[in-house]
């Protein structure tokens, strides 16, 4: 069902559609690449072959003589263009701490991955810069790579910074409750051991930035492709000594982000200071294979976890180690936080009272792990859960009466979780029985003996999860990337009574233009159609933070919220200057302020906004009722969505395929405020995460040699393979958020790893399989039926 | 000796229109359109064929513009997804998608749209695995595809 903007309707809570569709479906966007800039040089990077070698020299006179060549750089070039970045730890956050990481734009001494920069060809278009690059000639010396995750962090491993020790960049532990003790009441600890493979965001428009300098006035206007405007504008300035105020970054239509897109890249930083120095607008639009090599990959981790029980099976506490190959360089400007969000997902819905985890990010040969949605919980719902089946099965207790046991009760909310934050509020139990309702859970035995009588297994898996969103300012330092939690919105109401919306942060598909809009329209009073979302802009936009941790619809929509709430009652304050009715007795609807009591019509909004505005009737000429507002949201300490995820999988164990049945969500994000927004998310969050356990890795071979170059080798999933999600909601409004919103972007992805591993381990378990290692792609399906026959 | 021609006058019909252009022999038809015609609806998602994003209809037939250089589309015709629209009015496919939210992003909607195009001009009933196997070589990193098979099932039926 979809409500059609220019009703009055109430909107929020409604499935209205998309009013940035129609630029879409017509061809009208603004991708950074679709931005045509005069005379624009195009710019084209000689990336290493190697993952660790000395480079000795770099030759670059032929491709300096080449058709159509501006400028050749490498690392020399350089100085006095762009320092080297530094990651490094920030004492005047409480954040953990970690080694300093020096990270050149373009290789100098030594390249440590595949792919990276290490000399920058800028041209008339990106064919001749690529022509040139070819002719460039690297003279290296190998070294003895930094590949395996766990020899890298061994004593003796060669090093990938040559100024660090060893190669750890964060060594993190926490123990929270008493954690002997819980073991030594254990009646049964169980204990696995898990490897999850390397993979990436990979939004289909890859990272992309264009720059052009204006010598009249000394600012810059960049083009980017990116999650967070105002963070790469006070980047840019940093870096190239520029103030602020002379930057702007446009970025208003983005070809997906998921996480990849919130960090800073050396190359978006490259094109700026060379459009300055060139004084040309300059782009580089990256392709696919250098965003498979060298963008941003995620989530390479090693996880042991131990889980004690009871004979009754209440769980009594955890204990997990985790290692995650954070790359050569980690995230910039962020240091890392993937590991620490593994441990961090843990326990989630359960009652666990105590819990010992340390984490260790090392540094590897490899591209740079960063965030991707989700960042370290989909790993740590996968390890939890995982244990959960192995445990209930031992204990002989139903595997959803083993989780239902030690969930947190409705009425047990607010729960102080374990991490220190509170857990506002949920319906746990009530998603899993849902869920489990939905897919007729009590048949599957019968389904799984018709799937035997065709020569293939069937099991049901089930996962569920605490998500935490909308991080606070105190989350988010916790957690590694200090930084705000809070957004702003400002709220113009235009001489014509219609409204503009503008938003700190920017779009990456998530429907900010109509779910803000919709916010706006119903706390005013006016149809969709009066109101237009401004974002992705920072002239002409207040100052935001950036798109990531299911922020947007607590933190933007809570500012949303609070300037819309501001601006009404200026302009009933007004009307009720103007017309001597108590303000208390006014409401906006339908386009007309009127009587709270009887709705009779006083005024049209329009009217009303033009008559504040000139300061008619009787306002006071030096009354302060501007219809102009800007508000800043900071949402609460912590904010909790939950779900259960339950899968329906067939494996054929002749050939090792999985296919999945159905596929269940039951989820709690507190208000909605697009239904279909919000299950366009769940299926689009559903389909990564099917990806992330049956198909889709990242593989160096053991000389850090990148064996996924393309999209044949690195395997997304399709139309063919991804089932319709059956979703269904439970709306526990979160009681701190204005709104009661809790956010909800990143949880599609967090539990499908959990769900699928599951299901699959459940029917083939007359195999005893050990479903530890994901993806689990056909190969490794085959390896454990094998291992136990 | 011959001397290897680095331009060729190419005429072709685009959305309708005659196109009469002396295009380098090695520039790419996505390039071609996105570039010098400024036609940037039709995008470059991975320059090898893989995503679809690129997909383009030449003579009724949906093909990868990434994989063709723009020469060979000589006496050919073309359409891209500017060319869907009648004005302001989206054709039954775009509709479908609006109504269906089969978009997110929006990056590799233009080849979705022009992949749906071929099979709803070419099959009559195509069921659920048909659509699916014919959306099967584009790649969509938002929706999860959901959307789009009940968008394109939306506009078969009204075409029936």
């Amino acid at each position: 069902m979809s409500t059609t903007p220019g009703t009055t309707a109430k909107f929020i809570g409604a499935s209205v559609r998309r009013l940035e569709d129609p630029r879409v479906l017509l061809g009208r966007t603004r991708y950074v690449d679709d931005v045509r800039l005069p005379n624009c040089l195009s710019i084209a990077f000689a990336r290493s072959k190697f993952a660790h070698a000395r480079i000795f020299s770099v030759d670059c006179e032929a491709a300096r003589r080449a058709p159509g060549v501006h400028a050749v750089l490498v690392a020399s070039d350089l100085e006095g263009l762009l320092p080297v970045l530094r990651v490094e730890h920030d004492p005047a956050v409480p954040v953990p701490p970690c080694r300093t990481v020096l990270w050149p734009v373009l290789a100098s001494g030594k390249t440590r991955f595949v792919g990276e920069a290490i000399a920058a060809v800028v041209a008339d278009s990106r064919a001749l810069a690529e022509d040139a690059a070819a002719l460039i000639k690297i003279e290296y010396q190998e070294l003895d790579p930094v590949i395996d995750l766990e020899r890298a962090a061994a004593p003796g491993s060669p090093l990938v910074h040559d100024e660090w020790p060893d190669n750890i960049f964060q060594h993190v532990e926490v123990s929270l409750g008493d954690v002997e003790d819980a073991f030594r009441r254990a009646d049964l600890v169980v204990s696995e051991s898990f490897r999850t493979g390397r993979h990436l965001a990979l939004p289909m428009e890859g990272r992309g930035i264009a720059a052009s300098w204006d010598g009249a006035t000394q600012t810059l206007t960049v083009w980017a492709s990116t999650q967070m405007l105002f963070v790469l504008r006070a980047e840019i300035g940093r870096i190239l000594n520029l103030p602020e105020h002379a930057i702007r970054v446009i970025s208003t239509d983005v070809g997906g982000g998921f996480g990849l897109k919130a960090h800073v890249f050396p190359e978006e930083l490259m094109v700026p200071a060379l459009a300055r120095r060139l004084d040309r607008p300059v782009e580089w639009i990256e392709d696919r294979r250098e965003h498979l090599a060298a963008s941003q990959h995620a989530k390479d981790q090693i996880v042991r976890a131990e889980l004690a029980l009871a004979k009754d099976g209440t769980m009594l506490g955890l204990r997990t180690h985790v290692m995650c190959d954070i790359g050569a360089y980690t995230e910039y400007p962020w240091r890392t936080f993937e590991a620490n969000v593994t441990a961090m997902a843990m326990p989630g819905p359960y009652k666990i009272r105590a819990y010992a985890y340390d984490t260790l990010s090392i540094a590897t040969n490899k591209c740079s792990v960063g965030a991707y949605r989700g960042v370290g919980q989909p790993i740590g719902v996968m390890v939890l859960e995982r244990l959960i089946d192995i445990a209930a099965r031992q204990l002989h207790i139903d595997r959803a009466e083993l989780r239902l046991r030690n969930m947190i009760a409705t009425d047990e909310h607010p729960y102080q979780g374990i991490h220190g934050l509170e857990i506002e509020s949920g319906s746990h139990r009530e998603s899993l029985l849902k869920a489990l309702q939905m897919i007729d859970a009590g048949g599957i035995a019968k389904r799984q003996s018709e799937s035997r009588l065709r020569g293939r297994r069937r099991g049901l898996g089930m996962a569920s999860y605490i998500e935490m969103t909308a991080p606070s300012t105190q989350l988010w330092q916790a957690l590694g990337p200090a930084g705000s939690g809070s957004q702003p919105a400002m709220i113009r109401m235009e001489t014509d009574g219609t409204v503009t919306v503008a938003i700190g942060t920017n779009t990456q598909g998530q429907s900010h233009e109509t779910t803000f809009a919709q916010i706006a329209a119903d706390r005013l009073g006016l149809p969709m159609s009066a109101v237009r979302v401004v974002q992705g802009d920072t002239s002409s936009t207040p100052r935001g933070w950036f798109v990531g941790g299911s922020n947007s619809a607590v933190t933007t929509g809570g500012a949303v919220l609070r300037a819309a709430e501001m601006v009404r009652a200026n302009l009933l304050r007004a009307v009720s200057l103007m017309n001597e009715i108590p303000f208390a007795n006014l409401d906006l609807r339908d386009s007309f302020i009127c009587m709270k009591d009887d709705g009779a019509r006083i005024t049209s909004i329009a009217d009303a906004a033009n008559a504040t505005w000139l300061k008619k009737m009787n306002i006071p000429p030096d009354e302060d009722l501007t219809l102009e507002i800007t508000a800043r949201y900071e949402p609460p300490p912590a904010t909790h969505s939950n779900a259960s995820h339950v899968a329906e999988v067939e494996v054929d164990i002749e050939t090792g395929q999985v296919e999945i049945l159905r596929y269940v969500v039951v989820e709690d994000c507190g208000t909605i405020l697009n239904p279909m927004v919000v299950d366009g998310q769940i299926q689009g969050g559903v389909a990564q995460g099917i990806g992330s356990v049956l198909y889709e890795e990242i593989i160096y071979d053991n000389q850090g040699r990148l064996l996924t170059t393309n999209l044949t080798d690195y395997l997304a999933p399709t139309a063919a393979v991804v089932p319709t999600v059956e979703i269904a909601h439970i709306e526990t409004p979160s009681p701190y958020t204005l709104g009661g919103m809790k956010g909800m972007g990143e949880g599609g992805t967090i539990a499908p790893p959990a769900a699928i591993a599951n299901a699959i381990a459940h029917a083939l378990d007359e195999f005893s399989p050990r479903v530890n290692r994901i993806p689990l792609t056909p190969e490794r399906i085959l390896a454990i039926i094998d291992r136990a026959v | 000796m011959n001397q290897p021609r680095d331009r060729v006058s190419v005429t072709f019909e685009l959305n309708g229109l005659k196109v009469e252009r002396e295009i380098p022999v090695r520039q790419l038809l996505v390039d071609f359109l996105r570039d010098d015609l400024g036609l940037t609806a039709t995008r470059v998602g991975c320059e090898q064929g893989v995503c679809g994003s690129c997909t383009v209809m030449l003579d009724g037939v949906s093909v990868r513009s990434c994989l063709m250089f723009a020469v060979q589309v000589d006496g050919s015709e073309v359409r891209t997804v500017e060319g869907l629209a009648h004005g302001a009015v989206m054709h039954p496919l775009q509709q479908a998608f609006w109504d269906n939210h089969a978009l997110q992003c929006g990056f590799c909607t233009s080849g979705f749209l022009m992949t749906a195009l071929d099979l709803i001009e070419h099959r009559a009933e195509p069921d659920d695995k048909e659509i699916r196997n014919a959306l099967s070589g584009n790649l969509c990193r938002c929706t999860g595809y959901a959307n789009i098979v009940t968008a394109v099932q939306v506009a078969l039926a009204q075409k029936r």
